[in-house]
């Protein structure tokens, strides 16, 4: 098999986990504008897929549409369970989590107050927030010395590494992330994609958004190419060698 | 020209008043801040706070501490109503602001209505809320009821400040304020805190018309003269911090009874709307810090 070749069929059958989330035939336009042509993707439990594709692919409106921040058609089901007809406000509890391209955050608020509503839906339960606070602050030591700073006024670096901090407050089962390395040094951009990767091998399901290749491939398990709001291609991540051959699916 | 006693006179009024043009300004920030709406219904909670006082008060002859609490419960409802009625409906089909806030403009001509159907046109008053006064100092007199309109004020303040920063509710409406997506991404039921926004600033209305009734009167139609001058002060105020807001409308207050004397009482409003202005051009954040502040 050429890895030209789409393959809807493919390492889908010899994964033997099910299937954390599954999007089938998922649309949505702007207008009359079709930002994403019906599209079928899948992660599985603990799988960490990457969905490369140019500017105005579509990737952004994928993740968008996944989380009902736009209208879409077709079915989303997480684990067994339909959501495509939930509210944003439902998923956090469910376990689904995103964070937005240029990453949304509180910037007027502290660090602590970011990661504090990051555990929204937690209630007041003090024990398993202070836990959480824990686990981020291991992860990103950074956030903990800056924990009492105005987000607006941290780096770009610490902002990103806030958001994704924010997100792991909230429990999350499939963390979906736009673009967190835009706009970043490599270097850094590094350090966020690593502890991904250690938040992958400990179990979460990940569905990392990237216009650029390298460090996203190493990382993911599974790769989807998407271009002109289409599928083009869906293939192991070890079958795309260099940054070059993207562009075969990108234009073709 | 009027003479000291007068001026320093006209200057304490003007901070009684102004106190409740600040109340009056938070609830526009509150509303304002968690979704970008202007809710020129505003003043028609300030109004109704006072009559429906008045109706329990005077007409049922219940205690004050009872008719204000219990006023205070069912304004905060309407407001609830006005958001599940118009303002949700509206926004989840996507209307457009302007179109939302001009809906809120309906409301307070019908709400107006209504009043004159089922409660009259005519003013109102009851008695202040300690008898007696007003505290004589020198020739300065100042009314009991301004020493319950600044504890009240600052109060509410207080509350509201801790409110917004140290619980779980008031810290997710900021989040909403500053960002609707994130936050209904983590959670947050952004629907349910719009209606929350609604039901804060139509409370505080209410206690801000309990509060200043007793000093003058109430009536279906003072409503929006306190909405224009609630809205000037959260404008002063910069859309931004409660203590702000209060001290735009406090600087709103003292500058409009100080016209009062020197000018005459005739160019009140003609005062007021060039602050207004004279802060709109040169001020576009406001005075007191800029807009979107920690609330
Ligand atoms: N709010 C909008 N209104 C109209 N068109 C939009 C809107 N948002 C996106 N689009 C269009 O939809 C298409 C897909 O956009 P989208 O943001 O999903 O792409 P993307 O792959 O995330 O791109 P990038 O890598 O630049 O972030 C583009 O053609 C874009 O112009
Ligand atoms: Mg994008």
């Amino acid at each position: 098999m050429t890895a030209a070749d789409p393959r809807p069929a493919g390492p889908r059958d010899v994964d033997p986990r099910p299937a954390l989330i599954e999007v089938a035939g998922l649309s949505a336009s702007y207008g009359r504008v079709a930002a994403l042509k019906p599209v079928d993707l899948h992660v599985a439990e603990g799988e960490f897929v990457t969905v490369l594709g140019p500017n105005g692919a579509g990737k952004t409106t994928l993740l968008r549409a996944i989380c009902r921040l736009v209208d879409g058609a077709g079915r989303i089901s997480f684990r067994g369970q339909d959501i495509s007809t939930l509210r944003t406000h439902h998923l956090a509890r469910l376990g689904i989590v995103m964070v937005q391209e240029g990453r949304g955050l509180f910037g007027e608020m502290t660090v602590r107050e970011n990661l504090l509503l990051g555990a929204y839906g937690l209630g007041n339960a003090a024990d398993e927030v202070e836990r959480r606070f824990g686990q981020v602050y291991a992860l990103f030591p950074n956030l903990r010395q800056r924990a009492d700073q105005i987000a607006a006024s941290m780096s770009g670096g610490e902002q990103q590494m806030l958001a994704v901090g924010r997100a792991l407050m909230a429990g999350p089962k499939l963390l979906m992330l736009d673009e967190p390395s835009l706009g970043l040094a490599p270097r850094i951009a590094a350090g966020i994609l690593d502890a991904l990767g250690a938040l992958n091998r400990e179990g979460l399901g990940i569905l990392l958004v990237e216009q650029k290749a390298p460090l996203a491939l190493k990382l993911a398990q599974r790769v989807y190419v998407l271009a002109s709001g289409s599928v083009r291609a869906e293939l192991p991540a070890h079958e795309i060698g260099s940054h070059h051959d993207l562009a075969r699916f990108y234009f073709h | 020209m009027p003479s000291l006693v007068e001026l320093v006179q006209s200057l304490v009024n003007g901070v009684g008043i102004g106190l409740v043009y600040g109340l009056i300004a938070i609830g526009f920030c509150v509303i304002y801040n968690a979704s970008g709406i202007v809710n020129f219904a505003q003043g028609v909670f300030v109004m109704l706070g006072g009559m429906f006082t008045h109706a329990m008060l005077i007409k049922l002859g219940w205690p004050l501490a009872v008719s204000a609490l219990v006023s205070i419960v069912a304004v905060a409802g309407i407001g609830v109503l006005v958001q599940l009625a118009i303002v949700r409906p509206m926004w989840n089909r996507k209307a457009p602001l302007f179109a939302i806030i001009l809906a809120t403009l309906a409301v307070q001509l019908l709400i107006e209505q209504i009043v004159i159907l089922t409660m009259g046109d005519q003013p109102r008053t009851y008695p202040d809320f300690t008898p007696g006064g007003p505290l004589k100092i020198g020739d300065i007199a100042i009314s009991y009821q301004l020493f319950w309109i600044l504890g009240c004020g600052a109060l509410m303040v207080l509350l509201l400040t801790l409110f917004f920063n140290r619980t779980r509710a008031g810290r997710a409406l900021r989040a909403c304020s500053q960002n609707r997506e994130a936050a209904a991404l983590l959670g947050v039921p952004v629907d349910a805190m719009l209606m929350l926004s609604f039901a804060l600033s139509a409370a505080l209305g209410a206690a801000a018309g309990i509060l200043i009734t007793p000093t003058q009167y109430t009536a279906y139609g003072v409503g929006a003269p306190f909405g224009t001058n609630g809205f000037i002060a959260a404008i002063i105020g910069g859309f931004g911090s409660a203590p702000a807001a209060l001290l735009g409308g406090v600087l709103l207050g003292v500058v409009q009874s100080g016209a009062i004397v020197v000018v005459g009482a005739g160019y009140k409003n003609v005062v007021a709307l060039t602050i207004l202005l004279v802060v709109l051009l040169f001020f576009p954040q406001g005075i007191f810090g800029g807009r979107g502040k920690k609330a």
